[in-house]
This record gives C-alpha cells, sequence and structure tokens, in this order.
C-alpha cells in the first residue's frame, strides 16, 4: 500500500514546517492521485466542450467520455442500467432530491419517516424538515448500548404509516458498519422503501445495489478520490421513471411548447442544466483507480488500521474509543479526559497530522453520547502503523501537557 | 510538542481553563447571553448583574476548548466592577490584540498578562473564533 503514496502529489508537495502531511481526515474527504489530477486538467486542457448535442470535436469527445463516466459509476455500484444513475452535486443533493421528488409528492399528515441516531445532518435534516412540513413524523431509530442499530427496536418501529427509511451504510462518526441486506430486507417486507446513505462505504467494501435491493443510494465523489461537485443518485429504474424531475431546466426535456413539456426519458429527465462535465470525467478516473487497487484491498487496509489504532490508543490513559469493536471500517472516534477534542486536534496539527474535532455534523449522535464532540480519525491507503504510532506518541504528549 | 502552541496555551489559559473564575450560574442575573459556536459546538452561557450602570456580578457556564473556556473566563472576571462604557474599552482592547490584521503590537495595546497571552491567538487565525466567542457575544449589550 505504502507503494501506492507516491501517487498523491500532495504527500510530495505539502509540508507544514518540513513535516510531511499525515491526513488521518479520510471520512470528511480524500486526496487525489495524479491521474484524477490528469483526467480533469486533461479535459480542461484537451478536448473541452459542452455534452449532449454539439455535433463537433470536441463536444463528441466530452460527450462520449460523461457517458463512459456513467457507465463506470453503474458497473462500481453493480446496477443493471445506466439509467439508474443520476449524477448529483454529491451526497446531501441527492438526498434532498429523492426528499423532495419521491417523498414529499406523497407524503401526508400522520406519515411517517425512519431515520436512524447515528445519521449525518445530510441524512437527517432534509427528512426532518420534510416531515414538519407537511404534519408527518419522524422516528429515529435507537443505537443499542455497543452503539449498533437497536434491530428489535428497529422491528417494531415498522408500520404502513412509514414511507421511507433512510440509512446510513456506515456511521461517519463511530466507524460502525449496518447490516443493510436485513434491514432493508425487515423493510421490504413492510412496503417501506430505502434510501441509503453510501457516503462512507465506496472504499469499505465492494458495492452491489442489486445484491443490496436497496432502492436508493447515494454517495460523493470526493470521498473516492475524485474532485468535489459531482456525486450520485442510484434508484431503482421503476421509482426514477414514476417520479417528477428532480429539477427542471435545458437538457431534460423532449420537446417544450408554450402549453406542455414533454420530459426526457432516464437519466437526463433528472439531470436539468449544464453537468459538472469535468467532476464525471474526475469520478471515472477515480473508479479506475479504485478497480486498480481493488476495493477489498482498500477496505482491508483501512480496517486493520483501525483495528491497529485501537490497540495503540487503548495504551492512554483517560483515553475513550468509541464502538472500538467496529468492523472493516476505517473510522474511529475517541476523547481524552480532561482535553476538549479541538485541543487535541489543534496539538496534533502541529506535527501535520490531519484530523477532525467536533460533532461530525451529527448532533443527534453527540445528545445520545451525552458528549460536546470527539476526536475522529479515518484510514486511507495512503496511511501507515507508523503514522498510528506518531499519533500515538503525540497523544500522550498532549495529555502531559494538559494535565 | 510545538512551542508555537505551547505559547498559546501558557500558563495563563490553562490555568483559566482548568479553573475557571466565576463557573456557574448566577441566580439573580439582570441579562443572560449565550455564545454559541454552531461550527464547533462550543456554548456558554454568560450572567451578568447590572446595578444602574456597573456589572456588580458575573459568572458563566458552559463547555468549550480550552482557549474559548480561557477567555469566556478572563471576560468573566475582567467585567466585574466595570461601568459599561468601561466595559466597551475593555471588550474592543481584546478583540484588538488578537485580531491578526492589528497593526498593533500586543505589548502597545497593554501589558496585562491575562489579556497578552492571547496575543499568540494571532498566528492562529483559526482559533479566533474560539478567542472571541463570549467578547463578541457581549458587545450585543454594550
Amino acid at each position: 500500500m505504502q507503494s501506492l503514496k507516491s501517487e498523491f502529489p500532495i504527500f510530495e508537495t505539502a509540508r507544514k514546517e518540513g513535516r510531511p502531511l499525515i491526513f488521518l481526515d479520510n471520512a470528511s474527504t480524500t486526496q487525489k492521485p495524479q491521474c484524477v489530477i490528469n483526467a480533469v486538467t486533461g479535459f480542461y486542457a484537451g478536448y473541452y466542450a459542452n455534452v449532449g448535442r454539439g455535433l463537433y470535436w470536441p463536444a463528441t469527445a466530452a460527450s462520449f467520455n460523461y457517458d463512459q463516466a456513467r457507465e463506470k459509476v453503474r458497473a462500481f455500484i453493480g446496477a443493471s442500467s445506466k439509467k439508474e444513475v443520476i449524477f448529483t452535486s454529491g451526497t446531501t443533493d441527492a438526498v434532498n432530491k429523492v426528499v423532495n421528488s419521491f417523498l414529499l409528492p406523497q407524503l401526508e399528515k400522520g406519515d411517517e419517516v425512519l431515520v436512524s441516531e447515528m445519521e449525518h445532518h445530510s441524512n437527517f435534516v432534509p427528512w426532518q424538515q420534510a416531515c414538519q412540513s407537511k404534519g408527518a413524523k419522524l422516528k429515529v431509530i435507537p443505537l443499542d448500548a455497543g452503539l449498533n442499530l437497536d434491530l428489535s427496536k428497529f422491528a417494531a418501529m415498522l408500520t404502513d404509516k412509514v414511507k421511507i427509511l433512510a440509512i446510513t451504510a456506515i456511521s461517519n462518526t463511530l466507524g460502525v458498519k449496518n447490516d443493510l441486506k436485513s434491514i432493508i430486507n425487515l423493510a421490504h417486507q413492510h412496503n417501506i422503501k430505502v434510501f441509503v446513505d453510501a457516503a462512507q462505504l465506496p472504499l469499505s467494501e465492494k458495492i452491489n445495489v442489486q445484491n443490496m435491493d436497496c432502492d436508493f443510494l447515494a454517495f460523493s465523489g470526493h470521498k473516492v478520490f475524485g474532485p468535489t461537485g459531482i456525486g450520485i443518485l442510484y434508484g431503482k429504474q421503476a421509482l426514477l421513471e414514476k417520479m417528477s424531475p428532480l429539477a427542471y431546466g435545458g437538457g431534460m426535456v423532449q420537446q417544450v411548447s408554450i402549453d406542455k413539456t414533454m420530459m426526457a426519458d432516464l437519466p437526463a429527465k433528472h439531470e436539468a442544466g449544464t453537468p459538472n462535465i469535468a467532476g464525471t470525467i474526475g469520478l471515472a478516473a477515480a473508479i479506475d483507480f479504485i478497480n486498480s487497487v481493488g476495493v477489498e484491498e482498500i477496505g482491508r487496509h483501512g480496517a486493520e488500521l483501525r483495528k491497529y489504532a485501537v490497540k495503540r490508543l487503548s495504551e492512554i490513559e483517560g483515553l475513550t474509543l468509541f464502538a472500538k469493536d467496529a468492523k472493516s471500517t476505517a473510522i474511529l472516534s475517541f476523547t481524552m479526559e480532561g482535553i476538549h477534542p479541538h485541543d487535541i486536534a489543534a496539538f496534533l496539527a502541529e506535527k501535520g497530522i490531519a484530523v477532525r474535532a467536533g460533532h461530525h455534523c451529527t448532533y443527534p449522535l453527540m445528545q445520545k453520547l451525552d458528549i460536546a464532540g470527539t476526536v475522529r480519525v479515518s484510514f486511507n491507503i495512503y496511511n501507515s502503523e507508523e503514522e498510528v504510532d506518531l499519533l500515538k506518541n503525540t497523544l500522550v504528549e498532549i495529555r502531559s501537557f494538559f494535565l | 510538542m510545538n512551542d508555537r502552541l505551547k505559547a498559546l496555551y501558557k500558563t495563563q489559559i490553562l490555568a483559566h481553563a482548568k479553573n475557571p473564575f466565576n463557573e456557574g450560574v448566577l441566580e439573580d442575573y439582570t441579562h443572560k447571553l449565550q455564545a454559541y459556536n454552531p461550527v464547533c459546538g462550543d456554548q456558554f452561557d454568560l450572567y451578568l448583574k447590572f446595578e444602574g450602570d456597573v456589572i456588580q456580578n458575573t459568572s458563566f457556564r458552559g463547555y468549550g476548548c480550552a482557549i474559548s473556556k480561557a477567555s469566556t473566563s478572563v471576560l468573566i472576571k475582567q467585567l466585574l466592577g466595570k461601568s459599561k462604557s468601561e466595559a466597551k474599552v475593555l471588550v474592543e482592547l481584546f478583540l484588538k490584540l488578537i485580531n491578526p490584521e492589528s497593526s498593533e503590537s500586543p505589548e502597545s495595546l497593554t501589558s496585562d498578562e491575562e489579556f497578552l497571552a492571547f496575543a499568540s491567538a494571532r498566528e492562529f487565525p483559526e482559533r479566533l473564533t474560539c478567542a472571541n466567542l463570549a467578547w463578541e457575544k457581549l458587545k450585543e449589550v454594550l
């Protein structure tokens, strides 16, 4: 894995007072390999034009690559058709679109929407606001003592009032992975549609939407080595066809007259306006990169580093690890007695160690844990056990400075 | 451990963060303010008891990083016995002291050690909102 680090130019160029960057904030965003940077600049420098209707080169080349990107995403998530892949600006955008186009038109007073206590604000606030606007009820699936989803309480919440279940694949704060297959299966037994927030999933395990049987799924490009501002929404074809367009504008119509408009077929119907073409091309390059390394390889490396970090950080007195037994993810949260997470992060930053401190956009979870925040480390292919050792040693120094 | 950051957290700040001045709820307050930073979640309730124009008593309660807690503690301590106009001068001085764009050197602004400890915050613009959280909020009643 260490040989792969050289593919990421930031580690060659970025220095904090001579110290290399130790990037442990991968749940927030990932660094970019040269191939992704090349793909984006290559498009702008080599064949830039709008997609869709241009009859000239380079418009045809841009359109071809844009279309190829969709095909690569399709294969990456195991969807049966390219029509089921809608480009968005990211996971948040995808959630909002499903809320507006799928949920709101059918949501009525007294209906229910299910989310979990571990959701990121992005997969919480849009559903909450939709419910409030219609007098519907947002119900929150609690976590058990081990900070896993309480499946027996979840089962009891499944009624015919529930219009959709929105659930994360992996908690961005705790690194807990949900058993989506059984969760979705249970929900479907009650005819409840399921939206999966897969923001943290693509580098953990191979996604197969058909096997998972989710109705919707979304992730962001920037968390999988791709550019910011690009993401995808997967939806089952029948649902996407039934839904009104996620937005209206150019590029999503067949015919327009003064009186009416005939919408285009999938996926164009849901993609109004000039898309983020460079973003899709960068995302396609990122998927090629992931495939060349292997999702399983990436997932295993991250999970092994988490396990190693659990072992090393457990040696520090006064340090509390959350969900320390969580399996097969690369995210780990902790607190240190008497030292605020932001103070810890500031001191780590001085050593060139980038971590995230705070609530991680999961206020409901912080309330459940009754804490103001955590320090979160999250690993990727360019991280190593040596970096975990440095993290540990620096934490010990911080503790002795503060106490 | 880095000396630059250590300087920021030096004795004054750590001392105030560990043993804050007048921490707790003031029952007979005349003004209660909530200083809240939604980005990081730091939150302090500030209690002030005005008698006429003079701040007779103060306290605070809440949570935040060492810098935000210490700066709130120093504020609560420094406000005691001050008139509104004196408090205003004090707040402006402190904000100038920590402002990275300020042209005046910290030492030319004050010789108060509690204040000077925060001058290092100038080097850490990302921590400015920690150092000025309670002070900016207080401006609303002055």
